[in-house]
């Protein structure tokens, strides 16, 4: 930064581009890095406004357990969109007839359902008597009796799926449409299997994307509020997400949201960590 | 070019219309009700208590705003209110809001609110105690009850003959129907959170202690310990749902026998058909709680005048009898003895059927003193892990 604002204090002339910039600097700055830095802040603040750890003992105390339910969602759901997402975006990308075209109108659905109605919808699919569990029972698998409890973890993980795997697809998919066919054609040549090719030459090809693509998911899993709500939003563990709502709406405790905000940050940053220095070693 | 001045004259048209129109509409006064609650509370602001006044008004328009269920929708009151007060504004935009308890609590400490309910031709009709003492808060003047609403437990009787009359025979009957019975935690909305302070009331026998007496004292806290315990042990035969509509889900398509409900989201639910027309209530011993809602007038509502007049047609009894108890299946917020004459008998005693005004009495319980309330909600974290 400091070396492109070259102002030129004698003839007071400023270069455009800093005009340019400087609106959306200050709206950066205002709406996104204020908030963020005050959050940091307070959670390091008692109800008093002094310096105390207080609110990070009792986030310790009370939500050990919901971060690390929170992380391990975020992981598991990041890594089966990864697995998945691949694979779609691969077959869309080596198979072009009527059935995936078909398939990758269908796939963009979820891209425009909010979480909320998501969220509605896993509700009365999922539940023990829901549309699934009943099929199920339809069908002979189980009894409907003893049906599949979904509202837990792997429930969570299948909304998470539903919605996550199509936003990963659709940017994977542009980056490997990117590809020119004379790089599978010269694999393939050289005794290349499908598999390898994929593996050897394709994923490589495209990493970029992947990797954007599945930052971008991972933050939003961390950050999703209305899924987790109202699927698992009284059950133990729940996510960080629910605990920071519960804290405000019944306590208006901003103290130990912070702090919980605090710890979704430490999540999102292990991404952003590895982002940036994939990202600076490719610069290099 | 003769298209140009064409499109010209249209916009012109079109502005003209528009400033005409906001000047006529400004000759009104335009009276802002911000409401927090579920959506059944915008519906009725929008198509019932709006619309009613200003039928009796004609010179009122009155703009509902609707903030979101629990008390995050009462919260988001609290900020714009606040937010006026600290930027120090002459004139609040808010002319009269629909709150929930707690919101009376951070509102009196702020010193937000005018005090104005015992101006009101209505006052004379409001009984309940909870227009005097809110959350261990006094309030009196400055709140007036629009309704009750009161939690109760739902059960199916085709499965369940012999509803338990208390907590310890509901004890019971879930370790013999593991699944069964089904609450949404404390998370995840306040029927649950209901459910919870009843069990404390009834684990400890200390109600009036808690809610109605205090005060608070910490040593009170540390002797929960068993008591939460006891719930862990409860929880491990219940079923965990998704959230108040999710207990009536649960119940509906039944996957549960039994949980806790609010009273009138029941009825509303029956009514649309949502929910089987043989499930009852029940409400154990000692009781569980309920809560009203509020209506409150900022200190510098813009409109106070105007504001007051819609508070006091709202709690008239023919207003009370004819939406809040008729349509909408709340215990009404002023005395019922007032509406009881203008209210159907089959409304009446549907409602009242299994939770009778001498239940009512009895077992529809305060939430506590607002630190205890704390207390009990952290302890549920603390030691339900």
């Amino acid at each position: 930064m400091t070396t492109s604002t070259s102002i030129t204090r004698k003839g007071l002339k400023v270069p455009s581009y800093i005009l340019l910039l400087t609106p959306a600097v200050i709206f950066m700055l205002l709406m996104y890095a204020y908030p963020f830095l005050a959050s940091i802040i307070r959670s390091f603040l008692d109800k008093s406004g002094t310096f105390s750890l207080e609110n990070y003992v009792k986030t310790l105390d009370l939500y050990t357990k919901d971060i690390a339910f929170t992380f391990s969602v975020t992981v598991f759901n990041t890594l089966c969109t990864a697995i998945l997402a691949i694979l779609l975006a691969v077959y869309f990308r080596i198979r072009q007839n009527r059935i995936t075209r078909i398939l990758s109108a269908l796939y963009k659905l979820p891209l425009f359902i909010p979480f909320v109605v998501v969220a509605q919808m896993m509700n009365s699919f999922l539940a023990p008597h829901g549309l699934l569990n009943v099929a199920l029972a339809q069908l002979g698998l189980i009894n409907l009796q003893r049906p599949l409890q979904l509202f837990n973890f792997t429930g969570l993980s299948f909304g998470f799926l539903w919605k996550q795997v199509p936003f990963a697809v659709l940017i994977m998919h542009g980056g490997f449409q990117m590809i020119d066919n004379s790089y599978i054609e010269t694999a393939r040549s050289a005794g290349a299997g499908m598999g390898k090719v994929i593996t050897r030459v394709l994923i490589p090809m495209n990493k970029s994307s992947i990797l954007v693509s599945l930052v971008l998911v991972y933050s939003q899993i961390v950050g999703t509020f209305t899924l987790p709500y109202m699927l698992i939003g009284g059950k133990i563990p729940t996510t960080i997400t629910v605990d920071i709502a519960h804290r405000v709406n019944y306590f208006r405790d901003f103290g130990v949201a912070n702090a919980l905000g605090v710890f979704s940050y430490l999540i999102v940053l292990l991404t952003a960590w590895y982002y940036l220095k994939t990202k600076l070693g490719e610069t290099k | 070019m003769k298209r140009r001045w064409l499109v010209l004259f249209l916009a012109l048209c079109v502005a003209l219309l528009t400033f005409a129109g906001g000047a006529k509409e400004s000759a009104k006064t335009r009276l802002i009700y911000m409401t927090a609650g579920d959506t059944n509370m915008l519906a009725l602001g929008q198509n019932v208590l709006g619309p009613g006044f200003q039928q009796k008004y004609p010179n009122v328009s009155v703009a509902t705003i609707h903030t979101g269920p629990g008390n995050a929708g009462s919260q988001r009151i609290l900020e714009k209110i606040l937010a006026e007060a600290e930027a120090k504004k002459e004139v609040w935009d808010v002319d009269v809001a629909m709150v929930h308890e707690i919101f009376m609590k951070w509102a009196m400490e702020k010193d937000l609110l005018l005090p104005y309910a015992k101006d009101l031709e209505t006052w004379k009709y409001v009984t309940s105690p909870f227009a005097k003492v809110s959350l261990g808060v006094k309030i009196e003047g400055y709140g007036m009850p629009m309704f009750h609403s009161q939690t109760a437990l739902a059960y199916n009787p085709d499965v369940v003959k012999d509803p338990p009359k208390n907590f310890s025979e509901l004890k019971e009957w879930v370790k013999k129907n593991p699944g069964k019975f089904g609450y949404n935690g404390i998370k995840g909305g306040m029927s649950g959170v209901s459910f919870v302070v009843g069990w404390v009331y009834a684990e400890t026998g200390k109600y009036k202690k808690y809610a109605v007496e205090g005060p608070f004292d910490k040593e009170e806290v540390n002797t929960w310990e068993k008591v939460y315990n006891e719930l862990r042990e409860f929880n491990k035969y219940v079923t965990i749902t998704g959230g108040n509509v999710g207990t009536l889900d649960a119940l509906n398509r039944g996957e549960i026998w039994m949980g806790p409900v609010w009273v009138d989201m029941f009825f509303t639910f029956m009514n649309e058909g949502k929910m089987d027309p043989k499930t009852r209530l029940v409400l154990p011993e000692p009781g569980m709680p309920g809560q009203p809602m509020f209506f409150v007038i900022p200190k510098k509502a813009g409109n106070a005048e105007m504001a007051k007049k819609f508070v006091e047609y709202v709690t008239s009894p023919p207003v009370q009898a004819k939406e809040i108890v008729q349509r909408f299946n709340w215990y009404p917020g002023i005395d019922g003895s007032f509406i009881k004459d203008s209210v159907p008998a089959e409304v009446f005693n549907k409602i009242y059927r299994d939770v009778t005004p001498q239940d009512l009495q009895k077992k529809g319980l305060s939430f506590p003193l607002a630190q205890y309330f704390d207390a009990m909600l952290e302890s549920y974290e603390k030691w339900i892990k």
